[in-house]
């Protein structure tokens, strides 16, 4: 063991040529060493056989699996929505029970919003993402495959519940006080098993923004990115305020579920209308989640029909950047009955009616650059042009709904579910649809048929209009949503009859549509490479089918590579671009700059596994056991869940390489190693803690909530947390956030001894300020009232983050002592570091919302 | 257009167009100054109305103050974009190209117009306080 001070290592630059002359380009590469080239490329990337092949995890398989699983569940939900319709056709019919409706419209609403729309937007991002951006795969591929066994585990649980009579049934929202009393695991199911599946969701999205930031193709400027990677970045980072306040939610919902915490139960001080805030800040966002990527189909698809570039760029992205943050400004326009005051509602109403704006402007750019083609009208467009018909017909109504007195009227009646139907198919069934025609043949390397593909559009279109327009008037002449049955007389029956004929017009084309899809193909001729004559790199696709995702990874210098550079294609396939080679048999990505996405890097990508698969079980159960109040094994589930995840981190993530630096192509040398913000993990942690810190920051938006709200919080001479034992784990964290640091800088330094002493006495000090913290709040009993119970929630929050905090001090250690870690292989305690800064503030915070702060309200 | 042509010397862009990491958070700078401002209007409300710290046509003329504040912030960020657009002198509306001045130009386009957003979007919002009296 070498303990001495060694000086700091030297860390490699990109050596040699960048940007790539126009003579190196020309040059041609031997026909034998293309061979070679291509031979080592094809068995470093050759996808497992046999049984194997489900331990794959390139984001061409994941994103297929993925997909097809999202595509189930929707047919799944889709079923779900034809037994209601059944059941109402006719008045009084007595097809099914009250309670087993309710499960019905719970399930549908749940299973379509959290299985289907936005899992398909993370699978089809996976599977297309790297495609545009001309990379060869995600960043991590092990965490698309993490997640996307997360969400078969998780959607099979939640959806399965409803075979053994044991669904949620409070409906999609999951209000209080009806899901917190109801009996029955139904509400648990629905929490544990959604919850599982929003972490899959975050873990999406810190795949597609730092696919989108680091792993574009050199020379692919923010300024020529395809529209669609706009998209999933503003998408992504959505999710990332969006989510957060759910899982935040759910924390607090499983508290009072499973220890009776009364977080909305206002006999205790709490308040049923939190969850509603909590699940709107999430819920109308989402909507939008599902909206805009779906759109990003379309700003795709329209170019190509149009033969010519989009118009108005840069508006697309003004687009997309506006209505990702407007519509978090529309949340409370779910909430205009509960009361609130009319200003308050006159704000979400002023901002539901601004968000039209950025949401047409889009519309117009597509319309625009429709009239300034030459239009070839292509199958995929026709779903485009019913999607654009379907979804201005929903934002219709919605500028309706957002008017506070006309939402009075027809709050929590089929006018909203006209509405709500309108926008989703629109904006996301119809674009989605749109974009499996238009990109099959780069997934399948077939072609759909033209004539079923027409059939299966009339047929969902003409049927989704018979079955959603009635509903306006339903709605309006009075029908509640939710109702299981209704009485002869109202004058409901012809609209409701019609809705249900129309229902299964729409399953009717869906039977098409999968036909189409699942019929065997066999016998297809070989289709042509750009059948569409589109004009984006993902067409540079192989057909037959390569899994190298592509051959060499191009130079790009517009935002239509295909049509601008007619030599690009041949040179791609010789192999004269970056990466042409793989020498060592690895899987290799080029990582680049954020905003001029400047070569920086080559990043081993990594390769089948079963480990993801385990962690994904356990985590599973981790979640699913305490659903039946199974909490042993439970706890002990999760344990290996963290076992499990650290094995995988700790032998696959961040290994110091064989060589400090390898040749890129074209002259170009570049690191294998990077650490800090020019690596691809600490974006990774970056963008985690900031999901973290929203979720955080929805618990303390509950503390203050609680004081606006209600007049005894913290009820008068109540009990408050031992301020002593407060100031004391503050210190605790505190000091676990400076040695870490200090360890960092050390290590660097290469003062390795030093730093591993600093590491050490990391975990002590914040286990010093756990115990602190849980004999302040010990007192407190949290049953009793809100007060108790928030502060408690907080302490819980922060010890559980605590405990991370030193389960990553420890993993830092061992790598010191073991090699992985060292002054120029850094990566892990730039990482770590970077979670502690995060981690640090929220335990401030929290200590101060515990002691000094609670004392002064 | 050849590829030598897309491409002018690195170093001389890279004096002139530095590769301004920080500009996409200077994208959302404008829509995060609409937010804070739609959250400070919807808390300074729920104090007056829920919590009766004060009355709420004080609140009123507060946020009437705040609007004119974020207004201004907006207004600033739209005029510095403006000039990083320098559409009046190029008249460069579209920017299509793998060069550093597209890019920079680009990304003071799109922050120009995403301000002009933000600035509708905070005058849609503060209209109520205009329009609307009390906590009814």
């Amino acid at each position: 063991m070498i303990l001495r001070r060694t000086t700091p290592p030297r860390r490699p630059e990109p050596q040699g040529t960048y940007p790539p002359t126009e003579a190196m380009l020309d040059e041609p590469v031997p026909e034998d060493l293309r061979k070679a080239q291509a031979g080592r490329l094809r068995a470093a990337w050759k996808a497992p056989e046999g049984w194997r092949y489900w331990s794959a995890v390139n984001n061409t398989e994941i994103g297929k699996w993925y997909s097809l699983t999202a595509f189930f569940f929707m047919l799944c939900a889709g079923v779900l929505a034809l037994i209601i319709r059944l059941q109402l056709a006719v008045p009084e019919s007595g097809l099914v029970s009250s309670d087993r409706f309710s499960q019905l419209f719970s399930m549908h609403g749940s299973a379509m919003m959290f299985l289907f729309a936005v899992p398909m937007f993370e699978a089809i991002s996976i599977l297309m993402l790297p495609g545009f951006l001309g990379s060869r795969d995600m960043p991590f591929p092990r965490l698309s495959a993490f997640g996307y066994w997360c969400f078969l585990i998780g959607g099979v649980f939640v959806l399965g519940s409803v075979l053994f009579d044991a669904a949620p049934r409070a409906g999609w929202f999951m209000y209080p006080p009806l899901a917190t009393e109801d009996e029955g695991p139904g509400s648990d199911i629905w929490l544990l098993g959604l919850s599982f599946i929003e972490i899959a969701s975050i873990a999406a999205a810190v795949e597609l923004i730092v696919g989108v930031l680091k792993c574009r193709a050199p020379g692919m400027r923010v300024n020529l990115m395809p529209l669609y990677a706009w998209y999933v970045l503003v998408v992504g980072g959505m999710i990332l305020f969006a989510f957060p306040p759910l899982i935040a939610g759910d924390f607090l919902f499983e508290l009072e579920r499973s220890f009776d915490w009364p977080f909305f139960d206002p006999e205790r001080g709490g308040d049923p209308m939190l969850w509603q805030h909590l699940f709107w800040i999430f819920g109308h966002p989402e909507v939008y989640i599902i909206f805009l990527p779906s759109i990003a189909i379309a700003a795709m698809i329209v170019p190509t029909v149009a033969q010519r570039p989009i118009v108005g760029y840069s508006w697309i992205v003004l687009s997309a950047v506006g209505t990702g943050f407007l519509s978090f400004g529309l949340w409370v326009h779910h909430m205009y009955t509960t009361g609130l005051p009319g200003l308050s509602l006159g704000f979400f109403s002023a901002a539901s009616e601004a968000v039209v704006i950025p949401t047409g402007v889009q519309l117009f750019a597509f319309l625009a650059t429709l009239v300034a083609g030459r239009i070839r009208m292509i199958l995929p467009m026709l779903w485009i042009a019913g999607a654009l018909a379907i979804f201005t017909m929903g934002g219709l109504t919605g500028i309706m709904l957002a008017l506070a007195p006309f939402d009075f009227q027809v709050h929590d009646t089929y006018f909203v579910v006209a509405h709500l139907h309108y926008t989703l198919f629109g904006g996301m069934v119809f674009p989605v649809i749109a974009g499996v025609y238009y990109f099959y043949p780069f997934i399948a390397k077939k072609m759909l048929s033209e004539r079923l593909g027409r059939w299966a559009f009339w047929l969902i279109f003409t049927g989704f209009n018979v079955t959603f327009l009635p509903m306006h008037y339903t709605g309006l002449i009075g029908m509640p949503r939710r109702v299981f049955t209704y009485r002869e007389g109202l004058g409901w029956e012809i609209p409701n009859l019609i809705s249900s004929v129309g229902a299964f017009v729409i399953a009717a084309g869906f039977v098409v549509f999968v036909w189409d899809l699942i019929r065997p193909k066999g016998d297809q001729p070989r289709i042509s490479r750009n059948p569409w004559k589109a004009g984006t790199l993902e067409w540079a696709h192989d057909v037959p089918e390569e899994s190298w995702g592509i051959r060499s990874i191009p130079h790009v210098t517009t935002r239509y590579p295909l049509w601008d550079d007619p030599k690009l294609l041949d040179r791609v396939d010789a192999g004269r671009f970056y990466l042409p080679d793989a020498q060592e048999g690895h899987r290799e990505t080029l990582v680049t700059s954020v905003i001029d996405a400047e070569p920086i890097l080559i990043q081993r990508v990594n390769t089948p596994t079963w480990i993801t698969h385990l962690a994904a079980i356990f985590t599973g159960g981790a979640f699913i056991f305490p659903t039946f109040h199974l909490y042993t094994p439970g706890i002990v589930s999760g344990l290996l869940a963290v076992a499990s995840i650290i094995w995988w981190l700790w032998t696959s993530t961040a290994r110091p390489p064989e060589a400090d630096s390898k040749d890129a192509g074209l002259g170009l040398r570049l690191p294998t190693y990077v650490s800090g913000p020019d690596s691809t993990g600490w974006w990774a942690v970056w963008i985690t803690m900031l999901g973290d810190a929203t979720a955080f920051a929805s618990i303390v938006f509950g503390y203050f909530f609680y004081w606006t709200a209600q007049p005894d919080f913290p009820p008068p001479g109540a009990r408050h947390a031992g301020a002593g034992a407060v100031a004391l784990a503050c210190a605790g964290f505190v000091a676990g956030w400076v040695f870490t640091v200090a360890a960092r800088r050390l290590n660097r330094a290469g003062r390795i001894g030093a730093a591993r002493g600093a590491l050490a006495l990391a975990p002590l000090s914040t286990a010093g300020g756990i115990a602190a913290l849980i004999v302040a709040v010990l007192p407190l009993e949290p049953a009793t009232h809100v007060y108790p119970a928030l502060i408690w929630a907080l302490a819980v929050w922060i010890a559980v983050h605590a405990a991370v905090g030193i389960v990553m001090q420890l993993y830092c250690l061992a790598g010191s002592f073991l090699g992985k870690l060292t002054p120029r292989y850094d990566a892990d305690i730039w990482n770590v570091s970077l979670f502690w800064h995060f981690f640090v503030l929220s335990a401030l915070v929290a200590c101060a919302l515990v002691g000094p702060v609670a004392r002064l309200l | 257009m050849t590829e030598q042509e897309y491409q002018p010397h690195a170093e001389e862009e890279r004096r002139e167009f530095a590769a301004e990491s920080e500009s996409l958070w200077r994208l959302t700078l404008a829509p995060v100054t609409w937010a804070l401002h739609l959250v400070l209007c919807y808390a300074t409300v729920s104090l007056a109305c829920a919590r009766q710290l004060f009355p709420v046509d004080t609140a009123r003329i507060w946020l009437i103050g705040a609007t004119v504040l974020a207004l201004a912030l907006i207004g600033w960020q739209g005029w510095r974009a403006l000039q990083q657009w320098n559409v009046r002198n190029t008249g460069a509306l579209s920017h299509p190209e793998g060069k550093a001045e597209d890019r920079h130009q680009f990304l003071g386009h799109a922050t120009f117009l995403i301000a002009l957003i933000s600035a509708i979007g905070t005058v849609f919002t503060s209209l109520p306080l205009l329009l609307l009296e009390g906590c009814r």
